[in-house]
């Protein structure tokens, strides 16, 4: 199944303390594409991106960047892989002592030797891509949830790297930047040629951008398609995600009685 | 029985674990050969741990100096010897006190603030977008903490000292009556730089020590919710004053045991 990628997913398994987050998990992200990463609330999204970005290591298998393995490499060889990788971590991470123009400036002042002029300008333009060229002087505690996002998402794009990882873009967004950061994560990807990986609740925004969607379920891959043949698709696990139903092999509700038994003062 | 037993060596075992790693979280911090573009770094780090501790130094020691000469006036009239007091005065804050309660301070003041801090960072995942960067949160955040405790705490007992002092001279002096002399010449000839202001100091690097390692392994190894925050701002207040107190003991028995 896994096969040239440029990100390789081969046999990994990762737990938390006895609990398995994934058991022999195998998937692959083309190069140049978006993928969307879908799947029910703590099946392991955001721990997927970690192992992806070497935070995490796998307890079996192998995760292969730019057909690396990154457990096999060391310091100062990831840190130069990751140099070709930026991420949007799902809280934003913005640096709180810096000002949003300091935030987006600073990986560029520590992987690039750019002038003044020319480090001004690239902030400047990543922050106008997002909309909050004018936010510039704020700090990071002065900004909505959603800018903050937008900013951290100004950040990740600044080095344009080869891969982006965006762990929910679009959580806290209203219609309009929504479909604004829509059209930018598409624009990035087919300007630049970026291998976009994109985690996302959002179905339909999702679907609507993305190449190739995995849906992540009960520690493994349960699909991946693309985003139309998921939606025609007649699996009932997959079918139930994409149109979201609280009923079906999924568990939406944790074990319970039924709910007439429970409710008082309604019996016969 | 033997479940204690097991139960004992379980939690011997965890704590040996925890003091290894923060042992290496300190080495990996320190050991780096350090850049030009950190100084500025440790130039802000010691604005927030050391000038901004400065006032309430500065308060705590002139009362504790006050105190100083009031209790040794009182206690040296009775014999008569009310000149001694500024002698008093200086060895009690320059061997024990100023150490001690500026460490104690310090670790209220400073360590809680770093641990909070350290930890929210861990929790808002800006140390793991560090680590996407490629920049090491042990180098870049940890370090010049932990230099910043190093040099601060010695320079505010060296404060406190002096402050205390004048304390002393207010009450003792400038509302008792003591001739100012004999304040100060009395003190002069008591206080050995070696044996007791160069002692005092020593104390104060091992507490700076012992607190910004304490703070700063608090922080990084937190649990990163309000919670294990808030636990571990707690933990390292209670630790560090532990430790403080109890090497303060062995420090005097070890600096000044020797003429008993
Ligand atoms: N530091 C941790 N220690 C222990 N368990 C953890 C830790 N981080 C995450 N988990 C567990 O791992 C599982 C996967 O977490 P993850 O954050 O990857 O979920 P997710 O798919 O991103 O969910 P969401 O869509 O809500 O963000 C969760 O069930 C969580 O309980
Ligand atoms: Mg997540």
């Amino acid at each position: 199944m896994a096969t040239n990628g440029i990100i390789n997913i081969r046999n990994v398994s990762f737990y938390r303390g006895d609990r398995v987050i994934f058991e022999n998990l195998n998937c692959a992200i083309a190069a140049g594409k978006i993928t969307a990463i879908m799947g029910p609330s703590g099946t392991g999204k955001t721990t997927l991106l970690r192992l992806i970005g070497g935070q995490l290591q796998p307890h079996k298998g192998q995760v292969l960047l730019f057909d690396q393995d990154i457990a096999r490499l060391n310091r100062k060889q990831l840190n130069h892989l990751r140099a070709r990788m930026g991420v949007l971590f799902q809280s934003g991470a913005l640096f709180t002592d810096l000002s949003v123009f300091e935030n987006v400036a600073f990986p560029l002042r520590e992987h690039m030797n750019l002038s003044a002029d020319e480090l001004y300008n690239r902030v400047l333009l990543k922050l106008e891509a997002v909309g909050l060229r004018g936010a510039r002087d704020l700090m990071p505690s002065q900004l909505s949830g959603g800018m903050a996002r937008r900013v951290a998402l100004a950040r990740a794009v600044a080095m344009e790297p080869e891969i982006i990882l965006y762990d929910e873009p679009f959580a806290g967004q209203d219609p309009i930047a929504m479909a604004v950061l829509q059209r930018l994560i598409k624009g990035l990807n087919s300007q630049m040629q970026l291998t976009s990986v994109l985690v996302s609740h959002d179905i339909a925004e999702a679907c609507a951008i993305a190449d190739q969607v995995i849906l992540l379920g009960e520690g493994r891959v349960l699909a991946q398609d693309s985003p139309a043949a998921l939606q025609a698709s007649a699996d009932p696990a997959v079918k139930q995600f994409i149109h979201g139903e609280a009923d079906g092999v999924i568990p939406f509700h944790f074990p319970a009685l039924p709910l007439q038994e429970e409710l008082r003062g309604q019996s016969k | 029985m033997i479940n204690l037993i097991a139960d004992l060596g379980a939690g011997l075992l965890t704590r040996l674990v925890q003091i290894g790693q923060a042992l290496l979280m300190l080495l990996q911090a320190i050991f780096v050969q350090p850049k030009a573009s950190s100084l500025p770094r440790l130039m802000q780090q010691l604005f927030v741990v050391g000038v901004q501790s400065l006032i309430i130094m500065l308060v705590s020691a002139l009362f504790i100096g006050m105190v100083l000469g009031l209790q040794g006036y009182t206690l040296l009239s009775a014999y008569g010897s009310e000149q001694a007091v500024g002698q008093m005065v200086a060895l009690t804050l320059v061997r024990e006190l100023s150490p001690v309660v500026a460490a104690l301070l310090f670790a209220g003041r400073a360590g809680s603030a770093l641990t909070a801090e350290i930890g929210l960072m861990k929790a808002t995942e800006q140390l793991a977008s560090l680590e996407m960067f490629g920049i090491d949160p042990l180098h870049r955040i940890v370090a010049p903490r932990f230099w910043a405790g190093m040099i601060s705490l010695p320079l505010l007992v060296a404060i406190f000292s002096l402050v205390g002092i004048y304390g002393g001279h207010l009450v003792a002096v400038d509302w008792l009556g003591v001739y100012s002399g004999s304040y100060w010449g009395n003190m002069q000839q008591a206080v050995d730089f070696n044996e007791d202001v160069l002692n005092g100091m020593i104390k104060a690097l091992v507490f700076a020590f012992l607190i910004s390692w304490i703070a700063l392994y608090q922080g990084y190894s937190c649990v990163p919710t309000s919670q294990g925050i808030s636990a571990a701002t707690t933990r390292t207040v209670v630790y560090s004053s532990l430790a403080i107190l109890g090497f303060d003991f062995i420090l005097t028995a070890l600096m000044f045991g020797g003429a008993v």
